[in-house]
């Protein structure tokens, strides 16, 4: 029986999702659970699962289209059956994602074993954009802070003729034919003009072992690039690979929404960076105190804590601005980086001001172990109005961090080292943590900054009012 | 004190190529030899065993040779005739390797090196009397080589040998055990098995030569068991070792065993430990071994190791490219060692040889591949000679077609594989081989033909099912 593949509901706040890959192709076989298509919001990309086994029977909404959640976008079914006609609903206007989003399609195309096709490997590999060629839309999503940037519309490549035989002998020599000049009619290049660009460029000389020379004509590598052995020996397989492997190739789409949200924060957002050392000897002392009674909390715990308290004494920090108009956050949503091998995910801890310090522990385990897990929801992860970013563990001095973008600050927070400091004029060993507040600057002044990131740092040392709490 | 460029200790086929090159890039050259020259290779390894089994080889054909119509009768040998004969080779090349130190100008020292610092070594003369030299020495090679290792479980017993000892014996055995199933331990149970001698072979690991491919062990195995008649005992231990004056004993999980003789073939050892390492600073690894870089130094600058001693596979060809590597390098020169592509002979019957990447090893690199496996027994050659035994088989990248490895088993396999070295080497695709013409008829015809079958296009043979295997 026909069954209906549903865009599934991933949390409050997604209305629309892009698929950006089907794992299945159509016809192919589908267990129930394996991963039928990847979708992207814009804090992730997740994987959907298949609900019911069978054959994928036909796909509505292919890659890079873009959805509403709770939409038909595939069937599954016994093969041969009768799939109902359906079409994918049209979006509201500002539902459509940007062409710039959209033309992020080539990335999932293997850069690598692409084959030759003479100009366009060329024009590919030229690093300046040559006539004609699309030059990419650097606007910001949806930003509106820039003026529209001219497109280029995409023209047919310039005049190419090559005679059968010309193109053969360039295709057996593994060189690139648009860089010769041709002398036949109306320019065309003809088998001598191949001859003697061959010669001119010292094409005798080039000493490569055979299947060297298979790998470059199939990964498209002019041989008149490769620059002879020093040691006179033949370019040799590996010459090649190494050629290859310094080939551009596409980041995760992980990677690729970090950097696109890394950019927009650190180029829309004046950043201001300011650092204070907070002594935290007391603050382990109650900690192994506590661990010895069972009670075991981690210092990302106490900063959390402190950090809700902060926000409530200091609104403005859980506001945002675009620059025009401040928008202050009711909710204090403490968003929590967790580096995982693939990239950083911050799932959030909600309304973190109203929990005990119990509750913040339970809730950051619980969220850190299902980043760690890969199972985080885009619920998960959204809403955060200030974050913490806490490198303690990897023995770090002090950092910065960027911003999360729809937030106004962050706290990173470095590792605490035993240091000699001055107390009542004495010098004494005590622990020392550096944290740096990053602020947004438009909406932030350097004084507020510095008494919000003091406040968090007294409460911190603040021990007596630890041991009250718990 | 005497002063040299360049000191080499150990001329085997690492130490005296290295000596002769330096010699000849104009360094003054010392080689100190604590035995004789030639080292293991060609005193009591390659030379003296290949020697003898060309004759135990020779001895089988003959007996067989009622097949190719010829009658032999009374087929008989002589051991300590074969065993002059190999002396009289062993003296031959040794005398054609002084020769060419003296030609070179090399300065050849008798006696046991040790250091002193890590520029001046001692020689010490083994009982000719001679007095003790100090050589000061600009850079060193050391090439001391290997010795079969005699665990201690072993009893010290004269019916207890290992290669040398055995080959020095001027009478066979009429029965002997060998204990180890690794390249010795199969050559000397072929040859003896020829000769003979009932032999019983016993191995710890699950099959004999475990870095062969898994088709030739399999290929080896059955003719060694099935033709020869050689009993081979795998993935069990030799226990509870005894020897008196008229056997050797010992238990092999539950059956008892006993011979005439136990051959013992466990591997090799480094000799390093007479050389005072420690005044030179140098620092072998936890296998008594030298680690060495590209260029063939050891963790001191100015001293190199090359061959057996570096811990690689024993293999004299591989320390003689090494040698000279070495030994331009210790001359100022700057050459990388390349050894991506060295064959393995393996003098059993039938032979094997061997080179580059094999197809389980491809596989446990992930790498995929193609194979092409031609049989013997569909050359004319093979059938002409009466030896219509074994196969050739190609390793080629799936993509490329380049040829990655070449496994042959059959006759003069180790003659032939020095082909598939070079088109290794070359980087050629099968494409490449295939095309390339063959003299008919010939053994070697088989890698054109097995290249024909790795493409799936074979002329000589039925088209595979699939020639195509993917890792």
């Amino acid at each position: 029986m026909v069954k209906a593949v549903v865009m599934p509901k991933l949390g409050q706040s997604e209305e629309t999702v892009k698929i950006v890959h089907w794992r299945k192709q159509l016809g192919e076989t589908v267990a129930k659970g394996d991963i039928l298509f990847e979708i992207e919001t814009d804090k992730a990309v997740l994987e959907v699962e298949s609900f019911y086994a069978g054959t994928l029977l036909k796909i509505i909404a292919g890659e890079g289209v873009t959805v509403p959640v709770q939409t038909t976008v595939a069937f599954v079914g016994d093969p041969g059956e009768a799939v109902p006609e359906v079409v994918v609903p049209p979006l509201p206007r500002s539902e459509v994602r940007s062409p710039r989003t959209e033309a992020k399609e080539p990335l999932t195309r293997p850069a690598l074993r692409d084959t030759l096709s003479g100009g366009e490997r060329a024009r590919k590999q030229n690093p300046s954009p040559l006539p004609g060629e699309r030059v990419p839309d650097e606007g910001g999503e949806g930003g509106g802070l820039f003026p529209p940037q001219p497109t280029f519309r995409e023209s047919p490549p310039p005049v190419f003729k090559i005679s059968p035989r010309a193109a053969k002998l360039a295709k057996e020599s593994v060189i690139d034919p648009t860089r010769i000049v041709g002398t036949g009619p109306s320019g065309r290049i003809v088998e001598r003009d191949v001859k003697q660009y061959l010669e001119a460029q010292g094409y005798g000389r080039l000493r490569i072992t055979p299947t060297a020379k298979k790998l470059a004509a199939r990964e498209g590598i002019n041989l008149l690039s490769l620059a002879p052995k020093e040691d006179g020996s033949q370019i040799a397989v590996a010459d090649i690979d190494g050629l290859l492997a310094e080939r551009p190739k596409p980041m995760t789409r992980m990677r690729q929404i970090i950097a696109r949200r890394l950019t927009e924060s650190y180029t829309h957002a004046p950043h201001f960076f300011v650092t204070v050392s907070a002594d935290v000897t007391e603050l382990e002392s109650l900690r192994a105190e506590l661990k010895a009674q069972g009670a075991s909390y981690t210092l990302t715990d106490f900063i959390l804590k402190a950090a809700a308290l902060a926000l409530e004494q200091f609104p403005l920090v859980n506001s945002t601005s675009d620059g025009d108009s401040i928008r202050w956050h009711s909710k204090i949503h403490l968003g929590l980086a967790v580096a995982l091998e693939q990239g950083l995910v911050v799932p959030v801890i909600r309304e973190a001001n109203e929990l005990t310090l119990a509750e913040i522990h339970a809730r950051a385990q619980e969220l850190t172990a299902k980043a760690r897990a890969g199972q985080l929801t885009p619920a998960d992860m959204t809403g955060s109005t200030f974050t913490i970013s806490n490198l303690g563990m990897m023995d770090v001095e002090n950092f910065t961090a960027i911003i999360n973008p729809g937030e106004s600050a962050i706290l990173a927070v470095s590792s605490g080292a035993k240091q000699p400091v001055v107390r009542n004029d004495q010098v004494v060993i005590r622990s020392m943590m550096k944290m740096t507040l990053s602020s947004d600057h438009r909406l932030i002044d350097g004084a507020l900054a510095a008494r919000f990131l003091n406040s968090i740092r007294q409460t911190l040392e603040e021990i007596s009012l630890w041991q009250r709490s718990i | 004190m005497a002063a040299f460029d360049i000191v080499v200790i150990g001329a085997g086929p690492g130490g005296y190529p290295a000596a002769i090159r330096a010699a000849q890039l104009g360094a003054s050259v010392a080689l100190v030899e604590k035995e004789e020259l030639g080292g293991t290779c060609l005193n009591w390894g390659c030379i003296p065993t290949k020697t003898l089994i060309a004759s135990s080889e020779l001895f089988a054909r003959i007996k067989s040779a009622g097949a190719m119509g010829l009658h032999v009768d009374n087929a008989s040998f002589d051991y300590a005739a074969m065993v002059d004969r190999k002396d009289q080779v062993v003296q031959k090349l040794r005398n054609g390797v002084k020769q060419l130190l003296k030609a070179n100008g090399v300065a050849v020292f008798q006696g046991s090196a040790s250091f002193q610092s890590r520029n001046r070594i001692q020689v010490d003369p083994a009982g000719s009397g001679a007095e003790t030299v100090v050589l000061a020495a600009g850079k060193t090679i050391i090439s001391a080589g290997t010795a079969s290792a005699m665990p201690a479980f072993l009893p010290r017993h004269e019916r207890v040998v290992e290669s040398r000892g055995f080959l020095n014996l001027r009478v066979l055995p009429a029965t002997t055990l060998v204990l180890g199933g690794g390249i010795i331990g199969c050559e000397f149970a072929c040859m003896l098995a020829q000769l003979g001698v009932q032999v019983t072979m016993v191995e710890l690991l699950d099959d004999i030569i475990a870095v062969a491919d898994a088709d030739v062990r399999r290929e080896l195995r059955r003719h060694m068991e099935k033709t020869l008649g050689i009993r081979i005992l795998t993935g069990v231990t030799l226990e509870e070792i005894t020897a008196d004056d008229r056997r050797v004993r010992g238990r092999a999980g539950q059956e008892n065993l006993e011979a005439d003789l136990l051959l013992v073939a466990l591997g090799r050892k480094p000799v390093t430990s007479s050389l005072k390492l420690e005044n030179a600073g140098l620092a072998p690894n936890e296998r008594g071994f030298f680690d060495v870089d590209a260029y063939g130094r050891t963790n001191v600058a100015t001293i190199y190791a090359v061959g057996d001693v570096t811990g690689g596979p024993l293999l004299a060809h591989l320390a003689t490219s090494q040698g000279l590597v070495a030994a331009e390098n210790a001359c100022g020169r700057y050459l990388h060692k390349n050894e991506t592509v060295v064959p393995n002979c393996i003098f059993t019957t039938p032979e094997i040889g061997t080179v580059g990447l094999g197809e389980q090893e491809a596989q446990q690199q992930g790498r995929k591949i193609k194979t092409g496996k031609y049989l013997m027994g569909a050359l004319g050659k093979a059938l002409a000679i009466g030896e219509p035994i074994g196969f050739v088989k190609w390793v080629a990248d799936a993509e490329t077609d380049q040829l990655l490895g070449a496994h042959a088993i059959g006759p003069h396999a180790t003659d032939i594989i020095a082909e598939a070295a070079v088109a290794i080497r070359a980087e050629l695709t099968a494409a490449d081989l295939a095309h390339t013409i063959h003299a008919h008829p010939t053994l070697a015809e088989a890698w054109m033909e097995a290249a024909h079958v790795l493409l799936g296009e074979p002329i000589h043979s039925a088209p595979p099912r699939k020639g195509t295997k993917s890792a």
